[in-house]
Parts: structure tokens; sequence; C-alpha cells
């Protein structure tokens, strides 16, 4: 059979290392060169199910340095599942980088980063980032409970400031981290967020009551991950710059707003321009 | 027999494919979605999303679930409109290195003869696929292939304003789909699209409620292969057009059950979504099958497991 000639964004690699700091959560550590030289923070890349059957699944890249990228996974189905029973040696392709990250540009001299949970993995970028260029960086980091707080000493190690926040109050703030923000109050010149839609919800609320504009990551079920499909939409502001290239609802129905694809228009995208 | 030597063309009425693997209208948007990951002279052709007369907004979210072996999904046929479409899209298929298949949805007979008039003027365009079976819009665009009359006729409106390959795409959610064929065959079609996904839904029990923005959808991947076999081998001892072959493909061997129960060529959609590699594995399979036992092309293995195959070519 004649070898696959696939092209420069599919990555067929194996786990060169393999961490689980809390039952559920793992990292994996890959050799992957050019997705470790190419990746943007806040973008992401899609997973192959090694044994089939089930779609790919998208996982915001954590970690990119030198030849090596990893990927942080909670475990919440059997998609994860498998994933999360590869070791060290055992093959593993993706395809990427996808999406659009984080504007980099509009970061301003102190970042305020929002992770809930796994949320936290396609912040770390942006925080290497941020600090490398000067600014300050402030993480605010929420979780169940304190075993879930996964990395926050990496943050901390970098320069950044951090924050936590509990739902059972067994670490930091006991309550959600968008309060905790909001409780703070500190003078920000951009906040960007990653994790479960209702954070980032609040998390966008919060941003406006604290005068800065809000990047958001959401976090979807893709099926192809490259615009391709049109299954992970987002309902978009048709006010916003990038309404025009979707098609509106006729004249006349309710719906007043577009969809923009999270994986190809995303999976980042400015809160105040999301009707959701 | 070097298996480079071995024939994998198939031919859909007018249409030469140089491989068997066309890819899923839908699922893979126009070909360039997927240009960085695959090489597209290694496949077929793609099956271009569906356009509409007027614009479509769209199903609101949630539009996908996962589930066990498979993919429910009610996308609701977003897309720009035949105007815009012909307008900004249709040019920059010029230089897709397969064929390109344009697909037609419609809620009318006169909407399917319509939109399919212009987009198949366009050279850019090989071929016609006729989705007269899209389960997610209010039950509305399904009707077509679940009742003879109106596939009858939205096939003959269809056949009336080209001469290019015109598929016809076969909803399995019917009683007889075989009967559905042969009305189909009669009325021009040049080829059958067997299958299009099985209706289904999915409830989260945490809210009590259903977890698709548009409540039903429709099912795909490996889930539904059985389902979509058993198609291609009724349809196949009821016409003599070729089949296309869909519904759950993911490697070789499960190209191979639905060749081998008579479909000429195959469409892989939500097994891109498994592994963009999969049209690759697909067509390399199924060349070191037929070189494995001394076939030199594709054609020859065609219905083979259907004792009732009634050919695969015009009548």
């Amino acid at each position: 059979m004649p070898a696959l000639e696939t092209l420069q964004s599919v990555h067929e690699t194996v786990v060169c290392d393999r961490r689980e700091p809390v039952p559920g959560i793992v990292i994996l550590g890959c050799r992957a060169p050019k997705l470790a030289r190419d990746v943007a923070p806040g973008q992401f890349v899609m997973v192959v199910p090694p044994s089939g059957e089930r779609v790919s699944t998208a996982l915001g890249v954590y970690e990119a340095a030198g030849e090596r990228v990893s990927l942080m996974l909670v475990v919440v189905g059997p998609r994860t599942r498998e994933l999360a029973l590869l070791d060290v040696g055992d093959e593993l392709a993706m395809f990427g980088p996808l999406g659009n990250g984080f504007a980099l540009d509009a970061l301003g001299g102190d970042v305020a980063l929002v992770a809930g949970g796994v949320g936290i993995a396609p912040l770390l970028l942006p925080a290497e980032r941020a600090l490398a260029a000067g600014a300050r960086v402030h993480l605010y980091y929420g979780a169940r409970t304190q075993r879930a707080l996964v990395d926050a000493e990496r943050f901390a190690a970098l320069g950044a400031a951090v924050s936590l926040a509990t739902d059972d109050g067994s670490a930091g703030f006991h309550g959600y981290v968008t309060e905790l923000v909001l409780r703070e109050n500190r003078g920000h010149s951009a906040l960007l967020a990653c994790g479960p839609s209702p954070m980032l919800r609040a998390a966008g609320a919060v941003a406006r009551a604290l005068g800065v504009r809000a990047q958001l990551s959401l976090e979807e079920t893709f099926a192809c991950g490259v615009g391709a499909c049109w299954g992970c939409v987002v309902p978009l502001d048709r006010a916003s710059a990038q309404a025009p290239k979707f098609p509106a609802a006729p004249p006349g129905e309710a719906r007043t707003y577009v969809h923009a694809r999270i994986c190809k228009e995303g999976p980042v995208f400015w809160s105040d321009e999301l009707r959701w | 027999m070097v298996s480079a030597d071995i024939d994998l063309s198939a031919q859909l009425g007018k249409l030469r494919l140089t491989l068997p693997t066309l890819m899923g209208s839908g699922c893979y948007g126009s070909g360039e979605e997927y240009a960085s990951l695959v090489d597209l002279t290694r496949i077929g052709g793609v099956v271009l999303k569906s356009v509409t007369r007027h614009p479509r907004l769209g199903n609101d979210a949630p539009r996908l679930v996962p589930v066990a072996a498979g993919l429910l999904n009610a996308i609701g046929l977003q897309n720009p409109g035949i105007d815009a479409y012909l307008k900004h899209d249709v040019a920059k298929f010029a230089d897709r290195p397969c064929a390109v298949v344009g697909s037609v949805a419609g809620f009318s007979v006169d909407d399917y003869a319509y939109v399919t008039e212009r987009l198949a003027a366009r050279d850019e365009i090989d071929a016609i696929e006729l989705n007269i079976s899209c389960p997610n819009v209010a039950h509305e665009g399904e009707t077509f292939a679940c009742d003879p009359e109106l596939a009858e006729r939205a096939t003959r409106a269809a056949r009336g304003v080209t001469d290019k390959t015109l598929i016809v795409k076969l909803s399995p959610n019917v009683t007889d789909i075989a009967s559905i064929a042969r009305v189909v065959e009669a009325a021009g079609a040049d080829a059958l699209a067997v299958i299009n996904t099985v209706r289904g839904m999915s409830i989260d029990v945490e809210r009590a409620a259903p977890r698709l923005g548009n409540v039903t959808g429709g099912l795909s991947g490996a889930a539904i292969r059985p389902i979509a076999v058993l198609a291609v081998w009724d349809v196949a001892r009821a016409v003599r057009v070729p089949i296309l072959g869909q519904g759950g493909i993911e490697t070789a061997r499960d190209a191979l059950e639905f060749i081998l129960a008579g479909a000429t060529a195959v469409s892989i959609g939500t097994g891109n979504f498994t592994d963009p590699r999969a049209p690759l594995h697909v067509a390399d399979g199924i060349r070191a099958y037929l070189a494995e036992r001394g076939y030199t092309r594709l054609a020859e293995i065609v219905g083979k497991a259907n004792p009732e195959f009634r050919g695969g070519v015009r009548a």
C-alpha cells in the first residue's frame, strides 16, 4: 500500500509524556514540531479517535515549546475517556492548528485571564506572550474544587498574579470565578476567558461592568473542525464586522442574528458581538 | 498485479470519476476547507453543500450531538441562496483537482427546477445531486423523498432543465426505498445516492429536554452503516442506474460492503469527521483488496455479493 500523502497540517505522532494531576484530567505531550511552531494562542487541534467510529475531539493547545505540544483534557464522555487511556508511546494523530485565536495586539498593559476548569489550557500561551511583551497578567481561575485547579502554579511561576475560586470553597474564593473578578475589581486593559458557556456569558457581563472588551474562547462540540459542516454555530449580532458573510433570515422572521462557525470564525469571539 | 495498475474509476451517468470516493454533501464544504489536510487529487470529488432558492439562516444551536458510533445533526440547510452562491462562491470551485457535484435542495417542485437550472448552467459544476431527502427542515424537504409522486415530479423537473448527470439522493425513512428508487429512475435520474441520514433524536435527561435546537435530526456515521448497506442491496435489485453508496463509511472494508451490495461508487461524509485521512485509506484499501484477488478494475466487483444485482448501468 502506498504511503499516505497527508499534508502538513496532519500530525502523526506518539505520546511522549503523560500527566494526570487529578483523576480525570490528563495532559498529553507529544512531539509535533510544525504544530509547535505554527500554533497561535487560542487555536485548537482536532484529535483523531484511536479506534474510530466517533468524531474527532477538539482540544485547545495547552503548551507549545520547541518541538513539543501538549493537550489538556477532562474525561466527560466516551471520546475523552478513550484519549485519557493513551500512554507514553501510543500513536496519536491530530490536525491543526485550526481556528482564530486571541487578538494579542489588543491586550494593552494589564491582562485579565479568566479560566473555568480545563478552560485554563488555551490561556497559557496568551499568558506567555503577554508577559513576554511586558504586560501584567492576572489569572482568575475557578473550578469545582481545589483538586481540580490544575497547574495554577505554572502561571504564577511565569510571573502572573493568580486568584483562585472554587464552587465548594476548598480553595480561594467560595463562589464563581466571574464573581471573583468583579469583587477584586482591578483595572484591566483586556479580558480573555475560556470555560463552559454559562461562565463565558458571565465573563462577558463582568467585562462590560469593568469597562473592557472581552475575548471569549467558546467550548463546543465540533464535527469537522475546519468550517465545512456548519454544525458548531453561535448567534452573531448583525451589526458585527463579520455578520455580512453569513445568510440572514428573511424579512419578517423573528431571528435577527446570523450564525457564525465557532470552529472557523472562532473559537475566540468578542463578547459584545455575540447574541447568546 | 501491482496495485498502482488497478483501475478504480467509476461512471455515474456522464460523470467519470477517477476514484470512486465522493465526499458527502454538507460534510466537506466546497473542498477548500479540507485542502490543507488532504491532497484533493486523491479523492474522486466533492458534493457541495446543498443550496436553496432563498438564503437560509439555518437551525438554532445546538446542531450536533455525538452519539454512540455516530452523529446526530440538524443544520437546517444554512446557505446563502442561489443568487449569492452563483455570484460569490461558484467561481472558486473551478480549480478543484477533483469532480465537483452541486447539490440542490428545495421546498417545491419549482424550487428544484429553478435552482438546478441555474446551478447546472455553470461550467464549474460537473454534475447535480438532487437533495430531496434533507430531514432537518421541519419535514418539508424530506417529504419529496418519502412520497413517490413528489419524488417523481422533483426529479422530472430537474431532468427537464439539465443534461448534466443528475444524482437523486434518497431517504432511508421510508417503508420501501426500492419503490421510490424505481420511480426516480423512471423520471430520469442518472444515478441514485443511497442513503441520506436516518431520522433520530436525543434527549438530555438532566434538563429533560431535547438536545438538538431543531428537536429532531439526522443520524449518520457507523451506526447507520448496516441500514445503508441493506438500502443499497434493495435498490440495486430494483434499478439499473448506478448507485452512490453512503452511510457510515470510514474504511475500505466499509466501502467494499456497499460496492459488493451494488454501489458503483461511494460517498464519505461523517467518516471525515472521525479522520480526514479516511478517503485516502478507503481508496488505497480498495486498491489493495482488488490486487490481492487478481482484479484489474473496480467495476468487476460491483454487486458481486448481490445475486439479483441488475447492472449498475443505464438500461
